[in-house]
């Protein structure tokens, strides 16, 4: 019998306090394309998804990081639990949960939806990660393939009778998606004979379905060098062909080794091999970088999720070792004979539980107002409500995506810690979240890319448009926290750090519009921690002006209650000032990194 | 087959400590509390399921499955989430939580009952708040129906069912002519403990309860739901059991060492009382 774990893997109460409390779900709900949608439904979708996540998925977490998916005889085999999980998530229905009718989905708002998933990754990233997968690949189709294409391999996917991968660096191209030299030769048939290798394919190959689709970049032979001269295509590894399935020439070239995400096989994939691998253009040809980015904001806010929720999971595991593990006496307590008190009651073991807690509740809520940027982008009824949501999200995708990442894997480390000794043997789960957390930082942009992306093209966007409507955002929190009576001294210091971070972003700014992309860009780095400091910072105060608001509503929530205004407390009081010494940093050209030679290390 | 499954919900078991008792004694105080279904009603809803169905093609029902609970509006909750996993249609009997008792239940189950006829009546062994273990044995007798209790396993034949029981010493074997009421326990989900004369005896189902998919969460805010008012089953709603006072369990203590085994029989004998 399946019993819950006491971990909870993430907060319910947190959730809901996100749902219902501070993103207006039913504001969301009130929207027409979300007419089918009432609190009732989202409750009981996400009570289905935390079962799930508690008693199927998070067992088999330790047995499938132990036992990664093997190769035999060319074929890669995965772990057993994987057969019963697989088909009960599709059943679920997160493959196609957000999308509309026509793509097999209910329309339900990507805000819950990725709470919901929230649990699902907390409790097993990699067994979530099989369909986090396809639901991407599906979505390129979706948005991109004809009917023909749609018909052929988009079904499938959202209905998880196939599964689908992302193909898209090669050894010698990983972060410059430029360099990918995978060719296609158009044939007089219609289809694309395709050769060439691919690394790092994420459920690359598995028996978990008859039949894998890989939307894979390729040059078309004769396209234009660069990142103009890429298309996407539809690669199956067997092809619907006289009514049946028949092999497609895609073949394992080796299983990659990981520190984490071990339940998910990566693997290096050889297309067209025998010269027999049919792809299938996607969309225009050499467009496939583009239709890429188009996607890149969601399958972003995915690994983001992932973050929050790894370090979700460690949080709570290390906060219930926390309060059961005796250890120690009070400081000033003297008699060897008073019995020892839970490690809990030692103030520096909650300063490291609260950092978890400002670090992984701040990142959970940052992805739960993305999700609904991107719902009020789809779905507001003004076209203005529309873009604003959409250039803020723009702008918020790289902290979203890094800030759990990096911060999350301090967080884990934290979880660690906690745990002390044991938390450093492989009997106890916290280690395996570090290891996990790590991918986090590294795929699907690494934190580089990120700061580039954020402080290069994010911000200078439409003339610091966006970046303009965050600052009036975060001026609007302000003013919101001031009257609803969160501690002003609190206020004043999101108000002094957004004060800080406009005024070196503007100087920034300056440094490109003169030419001096060096000069803007050498500190890309301490720009994202500044900004991703500066954004949480704001999130916690807006946490705190909701449960300020609502608690004399709910006097059975006081503590529920304290622990939002204590971790926004922490974070404001203690982070926040870095960003003033980041916006020095920025501003100072310090350059030892800069100078130092390669020959010089 | 026709199966009238009655669900309770219950303050949620995980939550146990928000559960608080007002210094006067006189009842709980239940604001704020998180509700669920009581367990072993879900594994009635899975069991009625089960026997409704060809395990192979769970899609397809072959029967009715009617969900009953007694309650203020928001146990609605409770039912669309079983209409969800599989149940067709879903009653509410408006009620007021503190105003009911297992006998006041059971007979307005029997007027229900004899209003819908269903070939059998499942619930859970008891609801995990009041741990009463009455409803369902006080409606065999009110409506003279055979009855099996504490069902482990239930396996469907021609006009009766075949209960197993897990008692002291192994598994009473129960053969109940339909129509019948039989309360279920832990075990009743697990893979092989169910099954229809239509499910093939190979089926193996997934261990535990089924859950609410999404597109069937969506399917379930079109299936009936409809309320009855408690007077209308029940017209006479004098309670037989009455509350006398509430209070917690008792903070438990700090334990001490004693010198030697005489010491600790000695305890035993006179403190604790238990030799």
């Amino acid at each position: 019998m399946p019993s819950a774990p006491t971990n909870p893997l993430v907060s319910d109460r947190f959730i809901d306090f996100l749902l219902f409390e501070v993103l207006d779900l039913e504001g969301l709900l009130a929207l027409p394309d979300f007419a089918e949608h009432t609190r009732e439904t989202v409750g009981i979708y996400l009570g289905t998804a935390r079962r799930l996540a508690r008693e199927l998925l998070f067992p088999a977490y330790k047995p499938m990081d132990e036992a990664p998916p093997r190769l035999e005889n060319g074929r890669v085999r995965v772990h057993r639990a994987m057969h019963d999980i697989y088909p009960r998530l599709v059943e679920l229905g997160v493959l196609s949960a957000t999308r509309p009718p026509e793509a097999y989905g209910q329309r339900l708002p990507l805000t819950v939806a990725s709470l919901a998933t929230s649990y699902l990754m907390a409790a097993n990233l990699s067994a979530y990660g099989y369909l986090g997968l396809t639901t991407g690949a599906a979505r390129l189709l979706e948005s991109f393939g004809s009917d023909e294409l749609k018909e052929r391999f988009m079904g499938p996917l959202y209905r998880g009778e196939w599964t689908g991968t992302m193909a898209l660096t090669e050894p010698q191209a990983g972060s410059s998606l430029s360099d990918v030299e995978t060719r296609a030769t158009p044939t007089a048939e219609g289809h694309y004979l395709v050769k060439g290798s691919k690394i790092f394919i994420s459920g690359g190959d598995h028996d978990l379905t008859e039949n894998i689709v890989h939307l894979t970049l390729a040059r078309i032979d004769g396209a234009p060098p660069g990142i103009k001269g890429i298309s996407l295509f539809a690669i199956p590894k067997n092809r619907p062909e006289r009514g049946g399935l028949v092999p497609n020439d895609v073949e394992v070239a080796g299983v990659i080794h990981k520190i984490g995400w071990r339940g998910l096989p990566s693997l290096a994939l050889n297309f067209g091999e025998a010269g027999d691998c049919h792809g299938y253009l996607v969309g225009e040809p050499h467009r496939g970088i583009s239709y890429m980015f188009q996607m890149m904001n969601e399958a972003r806010l995915m690994i983001g999720m992932n973050g929050a929720a790894t370090a979700s999971v460690a949080f709570h595991e290390s906060l219930e070792y926390a309060k059961t593990r005796p250890q120690g006496r009070r400081l000033g307590d003297k008699d060897p004979r008073a019995p020892q008190i839970p490690i809990i009651e030692h103030a520096d073991v909650r300063r490291m539980l609260l950092r978890q807690k400002a670090i992984t509740w701040g990142s959970l809520a940052l992805l739960g107002l993305a999700a609904r940027l991107s719902d009020l982008a789809e779905h507001a009824r003004e076209e203005a409500s529309r873009a604003r949501a959409a250039m803020l999200l723009d702008l918020l995708t790289p902290i979203a995506k890094s800030f759990p990442a990096e911060r999350g894997f301090e967080s884990n480390t934290l979880a660690v810690q906690v745990l002390g000794g044991y938390g450093y043997t492989s009997e106890y789960l916290p280690e395996a979240w570090l290891r996990d957390q790590k991918l986090n930082s590294i795929h699907e942009g690494t934190t580089g890319i990120q700061s580039l992306d954020l402080l290069g093209r994010k911000v200078p966007a439409a003339g610091g448009a966006a970046f303009g409507a965050l600052l009036e955002e975060i001026a609007a929190t302000c003013d919101g926290a001031r009257d609803a009576g969160v501690n002003p001294d609190l206020v004043q210091r999101v108000e002094g750090a957004a004060m800080a971070m406009r005024q070196i972003t503007l100087h920034l700014g300056s440094l490109g519009a003169q030419g001096d992309v060096r000069g803007m860009l050498l500190h890309s780095a301490d720009y994202l921690d500044l900004a991703s400091t500066m954004v949480i910072g704001w999130t916690w105060l807006r946490l705190a002006a909701a449960a300020q608001k609502n608690r004399a509503d709910r006097p059975q929530d006081h503590d529920f209650y304290e622990g939002i205004t204590s971790a926004a407390q922490y974070w404001i009081r203690t982070e926040l000032p870095r960003v003033g010494y980041l916006a020095q940093l920025c501003r100072s050209g310090e350059d030892s990194y800069d100078r130092v030679r390669p020959e010089w290390f | 087959m026709k199966i009238l499954v009655a669900l309770k919900r219950v303050a949620d078991p995980d939550n146990a400590n928000k559960v608080k008792i007002p210094a006067s004694g006189e009842k709980i105080d239940t604001t704020g509390l998180e509700w669920k279904p009581n367990p072993f009603d879900e594994y009635a809803l899975e069991a009625a399921l089960r026997l409704t169905e060809n395990g192979t093609q769970p899609k397809v029902r072959a029967g009715e499955v009617v969900v009953v609970t007694f309650g203020p509006k928001e146990t609605e909750t409770t039912l669309r989430a079983a209409l969800a996993t599989g149940a067709d249609r879903a009653i509410r009997v408006d009620a007021s939580d503190d105003k009911l008792d297992g006998d006041l239940v059971a007979r307005a189950l029997k007027a229900l009952v004899e209003k819908e006829k269903p070939d059998v009546v499942l619930m859970g062994k008891q609801a995990v708040d009041g741990d009463s273990n009455q409803v369902g044995q006080i409606l065999a007798e009110l409506l003279d129906w055979p009855m099996a209790t504490f069902a482990a396993t239930i396996r469907e034949e021609a006009g009766a069912l075949l209960v197993g029981r897990e008692v002291d010493g192994g598994v009473s074997t129960l053969r109940v002519k339909l129509p019948a009421v039989v309360t279920v326990d832990l075990r009743i989900v697990a893979p092989t403990s169910v099954y229809s004369t239509k499910t093939p005896s190979t089926h193996k189902y997934n261990d535990g309860v089924r859950f609410a998919a999404l597109p069937a969460i969506m399917a379930a805010k079109k299936k009936p739901l409809v309320e009855v008012k408690l007077a209308d089953l029940a017209p006479d709603q004098a309670l037989k059991v009455s509350y006398h006072g509430f209070a917690a369990p008792p903070a438990r203590k700090a334990g001490i060492k004693v010198k030697d085994v005489s010491e600790l029989v000695s305890k035993l004998k006179n403190e604790a009382k238990v030799l």
